[in-house]
């Protein structure tokens, strides 16, 4: 049987383009290899009776005009104000961080009015800048060497927005960009333990440290867009997105892992599965990495070399692992007397502490004081867990893909090791309250979900991977060079976190052609 | 008092102060060129520091000096002869060692013992960076366009390098964009495989930088490597005779010549103001020496915090100055040997002892170098570019004898002990620069006569390079083109009327270059500032 087109992955991206696709008149059928939809943002049982809403905590990145755009709202998305952030300190109150800018003031203020007002003078920035960026951030690359009138138009539309924003704020942007965001963020505080909380989300599951230079970009995509956590986490995402599928009449089926994607003339012709039935379409749409659907699902060979050595170059290590933990009781850190924090950060307190963590994996080592980014789900939604029980779900960074001497059994226990013993420091109690944990390394992620190199953005976000660049100039505007495939997953434009947005701009790029 | 009435003083006779009063001379205007020390040069300096032996204390090859300069200001004939460099070293600590030079087939044989593959990539290596230079050269031979300007003029001309990089197509392009924001080592292991090959040719791209060979932006450095290959001749470094010093020694007899009045042991206090704009200097002598325009050859930070001085600046330029990044990284020890050291890994006193040897033996031996910096102290096993300039040019040393100079990476003036501890730790600093390159060269130990060690500190103290950066502020991506030193402030011009920069710390930046001494005179005379 035929279709119009074929999504490969039931996640957020490929669930949005699905949605899109169907809602323009075609037949569209979305391939997902696991039993569940939602990929990263599947709510996952880790133990029986423990969930958590998928693996990524970066919720906040779901631009709200595409949402609107796929009618999500209609299916019950809705938008909460992000949870505050508890920032961890050795032997001090630490900084219980509100998601909203005043409230963070406020409570910035209390360790120092200067960073106070940094602080809101940041935000102000931007907010400035975020027309920009946050245009950017919901559309189609530019191309770098235009060549159609729609490439100019595009190009005079970011130039008038360019316009708009005062060439003050424009040369900042500049000189910013590609600087290191320990150095940026040094500029406009004096906190330690507040410069390397905010830092952290900037070099998080990437291949560079806060002294990487232009991880301020990083930083600055992420500040720029949105910012709105969603009510019940990703799981509600995927939800939302089924709905609006179903309602435009995409079909899913789970389980059906594609192994081919198979060629008639140099064309799309369809997908072979795994278990060795075939489907046809003429267009291809993989919300799979790039590295994976470009030199894998493809049969070797079919890729002319210089855009088979593109991905073959495109860097997509992994540097992160995630820990799950079931509790029989509450996460209770000493500091926050009583008080039950939904999102926690565990650092070292100064930004070096987080650059010394990196440091480990140019050596191919883990760090052995790992940078803790926690989320306990339990606190907003108790069904996760048994009565009166919580999960505890951590990204850990630093850890590579690549460990000296191979991630086994013994290497993962001592990574778990040295998460639990971090966080133990801040909350003493935490480990005679373990009623099961899971370590995930790179390459569990990698084997378990698919993902090349273990790498939570499908691809490292550096400079010269995003963009125009993002996964690699051949492929940066979604189409590829082979007729009929599309790239729409978080290794394309504007990558990775829990978005819909490049599988969104993929169907678009579909649509458009 | 002095009352004779200059158009132009130029504070600083640095190479480039020198080659800005030159431009500025040959188009008829009546400059004086102000030097704190007993001689020209700044940093571009040869000095008899032992008794018989001529040190070039700081910078110590030339790779990028523009030829347009050269011809311009007839610099031949008052002095100025390069001597090619034949050849690099590597040696490496399982006894192997790489050589590249002039000789191609050489070099290939010698590439392929790590890896046949890299052998041949090389080849084309050089042409193809060359090709990608094409973008560089004609930014770093004018003006830093500046592509936030409002300026419909200043657009133009960005639409017209816009349609000539469009004409070279697509790959080019990508390539270039790739260059300007990739790191040197997954821009090189994108061609070659062997860390040995890579990780010598990286090291390139963090000379003079607070960045590690892994980091994003580094590889656009490369290219300067090339420059030389652009412009033409064949080999891309080469020491002048006589050592960096004769640089500054002809650049300065061409600018007298053209009528330019220089006075060395004449320190600079601050500058002399009337109504509010720059209109001379006062010397630390109280001498007061008017002039049209003051054109200051220093370091951003020492222009604007000293010279002009905070109290005169506005607060959102004063932040813009202190945000600027001069953080040196690097020192340089130099020795007089009593005979020529030998490398253990080719042993003999052959042509190789020529050229650079260059102690870079794995890309993790540079990270970690970079890791010890980033804590704030020296590595413990630096990076090291040795070279024996008497080998090339004997007039350096006495018969027999030799001088070595030796560039050391990572040494950050910031140590954790603060930069005032560098006094402190001088000597163990140098120890470890002996001790590490002694593990290449045994006997070099037993051949020392006399050993300089200049710190970034020393660097600040002794030349007046802020916090001992060599580039007069860090060559990094936000420190580049229009935004060096300052956002809206790449033109040479400053903030306070009348005065000017015409150093390393503005567009294109730094090395024994001339060009921006050069841009600035040209920009003030169309400006007719002067």
């Amino acid at each position: 049987m035929g279709f119009d087109a074929i999504v490969i992955g039931a996640g957020p991206n490929g669930l949005a383009a699905a949605a899109r696709l169907a809602a323009a008149g075609r037949k569209v059928v979305v391939l997902e290899r696991s039993e569940a939809p939602g990929g990263l943002s599947a709510k996952r049982e880790f133990h029986a009776g423990y969930s958590v809403p998928g693996l990524l905590h970066d919720e906040g990145l779901v631009p709200r005009a595409i949402a609107e755009k796929l009618g999500l709202a209609k299916q019950g998305l809705a938008f909460r104000r992000p949870p505050a952030t508890y920032i961890a300190e050795k032997n001090g109150p630490g900084i219980l961080l509100p998601g909203d800018t005043a409230g963070a003031a406020e409570a910035i203020s209390k360790r120092s009015q200067r960073d106070a007002q940094s602080y809101q003078r940041l935000r102000a920035f931007l907010d400035r800048i975020t027309p920009l960026v946050g245009a950017v951030l919901a559309e189609v690359p530019p191309a770098l060497a235009p060549g159609s009138a729609g490439d100019f138009w595009q190009l005079a539309r970011r130039g008038l927005a360019l316009w708009k924003i005062s060439r003050h704020d424009l040369l900042e942007l500049a000189r910013v960009a590609p600087m290191c965001v320990a150095d940026f963020l040094n500029e406009w505080f004096q906190t330690s333990l507040l410069v390397e909380a905010l830092a952290a989300p900037a070099v998080a599951s990437t291949w560079s440290g806060p002294w990487s230079a232009s991880t301020t970009t990083n930083f600055l995509l992420r500040e720029c867009s949105g910012g709105e956590s969603i009510e019940g986490g990703p799981p509600a995402l995927v939800k939302a997105l089924l709905a609006a599928c179903r309602a435009a009449g995409a079909e899913l089926r789970t389980g059906a892992e594609v192994q081919r994607i198979r060629l008639d003339r140099g064309k799309v012709a369809g997908v072979t599965l795994a278990l060795g039935e075939t489907i046809d379409a003429p267009l291809v749409l993989s919300s799979a990495d790039p590295k994976r659907t470009m030199l894998k699902l493809l049969a070797p060979g079919t890729l002319p070399l210089k855009i088979e050595e593109e991905f073959l170059r495109l860097r997509s290590r992994g540097s992160a692992a995630k820990v799950h933990l079931a509790l029989s009781g509450p996460l209770e850190l000493t500091a926050s007397d009583g008080r039950l924090d939904e999102a926690i950060r565990i650092g070292g307190g100064h930004v070096d502490e987080l650059e010394r963590a990196y440091d480990a994996i140019k050596y191919r080592r883990f760090s052995d004081h790992p940078h803790l980014e926690i989320r306990v789900p339990t606190v907003a939604d108790p069904s996760l867990a048994p009565a009166g029980h919580h999960v505890v779900s951590i990204l850990a960074s630093f850890a590579p893909y690549g460990l000296d001497g191979g991630w086994t059994e013994e290497a993962r226990e001592r990574l778990g090791e040295a998460v639990i013993s971090v966080l133990e420091q801040h909350a003493p109690d935490v480990r005679r309250r373990i009623v099961a944990s899971e370590v995930l390394t790179p390459v569990d992620l990698e084997t378990r979900f698919a993902l090349t190199g273990g790498q939570l953005h499908h691809g490292e976000l550096a400079l010269d991977q995003l963009l125009v660049m993002r996964p690699s100039p051949s492929a940066a505007r979604y189409r590829t060079s082979v007729p009929g495939l599309f790239l729409g997953g978080s290794g394309s434009h504007p990558g990775g976190g829990v978005r819909p947005t490049a599988g969104w701009l993929a169907a678009e790029a579909v649509l458009g052609a | 008092m002095s009352s004779k009435q200059y158009d132009a003083i130029v504070v600083g006779a640095g190479h480039n102060g020198l080659v800005c009063a030159a431009y500025l001379a040959k188009a008829g205007r009546k400059v004086l060129v102000l030097e704190r020390r007993h001689q020209v040069g700044g940093a571009t300096t040869t000095e008899e520091i032992y008794p018989g032996y001529k040190f070039t204390c700081c910078s110590y090859v030339v790779s990028l000096m523009r030829p347009w300069i050269i011809r311009d200001l007839d610099l031949p004939r008052h002095g100025y002869e390069i001597l090619p460099l034949e050849a690099t070293v590597t040696p490496f600590p399982d006894g192997r060692y790489l050589v590249r030079d002039s000789d191609p087939e050489r070099t290939r044989r010698s590439i392929a013992q790590f890896s046949p593959h890299d052998a041949e990539v090389y080849k084309r290596f050089g042409q193809e960076m060359a090709e990608l230079g094409r973008m560089i050269k004609p930014i770093i031979d004018q003006p830093a366009p500046d592509p936030l300007s409002r300026d419909p003029r200043e657009l133009l001309r960005i639409a017209r390098l816009g349609k000539q990089l469009r004409g070279q197509g697509d790959d080019w392009l990508f390539a270039n964009v790739k260059m300007m924001t990739m790191s040197a080592v997954d821009f090189l292991s994108e061609r070659f495989e062997s860390e040995q090959l890579i990780a010598p040719m990286a090291i390139s791209g963090i000379i003079g930088t607070f960045l590690g060979v892994r980091s994003p932006g580094t590889a656009y450095v490369l290219l300067h490597h090339y420059m030389g290959e652009i412009d033409g001749s064949f080999r891309a470094w080469g020491l002048p005779k006589g050592g960096t010093g004769a640089i500054a020694d002809a650049i300065a007899s061409s600018a007298r010549a053209l009528g330019v009045e220089i006075r060395t042991e004449a320190p600079v206090a601050h500058l002399l103001w009337e109504k509010g704009t720059a209109s001379g200097v006062v010397l630390q002598n109280g001498d007061e020496i008017r002039a049209k325009s003051v054109i200051s050859g220093l370091d951003p930070h020492r222009t604007f915090l000293k010279l002009v001085g905070e109290e005169h600046l506005d607060p959102e330029i004063a932040q813009q100055v202190r945000r600027f990044k001069m953080r040196g990284s690097s020192g340089k020890v130099n020795l007089a040997l009593d005979a020529l050291p030998e490398l253990a890994c080719l042993p003999g006193y052959g042509p190789h002892l020529q050229g650079g040897i260059t102690i870079a033996p794995s890309i993790d031996y540079l990270e970690r170098a970079y890791d010890d910096a980033k804590y704030g102290a020296f590595s413990r096993k630096p990076f090291m570019d040795v070279l024996i300039p008497s080998m090339t040019d004997p007039t350096l040393a006495p018969p027999g004898k030799h001088v070595m100079s030796i560039f050391v990476q990572y040494a950050p003036y910031n140590l954790k002990e603060g930069a005032a501890d560098w006094p402190n730790q001088r000597e163990a600093f140098g120890d470890t620069v002996i001790d590490t390159l002694s593990e290449y060269m045994p006997n070099l130990k037993n051949l020392i006569l006399h050993r300089q060690v200049l710190t970034p500190w020393d660097l600040e103290q002794i030349y007046g390079l802020t916090e001992g950066n060599i580039f007069h502020g860090e060559l990094s991506l936000e420190q580049l083109a229009f935004l060096r030193p300052m956002a809206g402030w790449s033109r040479y011009q400053t903030p306070i009327r009348n005065l000017w920069m015409c150093a390393s710390g503005t567009h294109p930046g730094g090395g024994i270059m001339g060009a921006p001494g050069a841009l600035c005179a040209q920009t003030m005379l169309s400006k007719r500032a002067v």
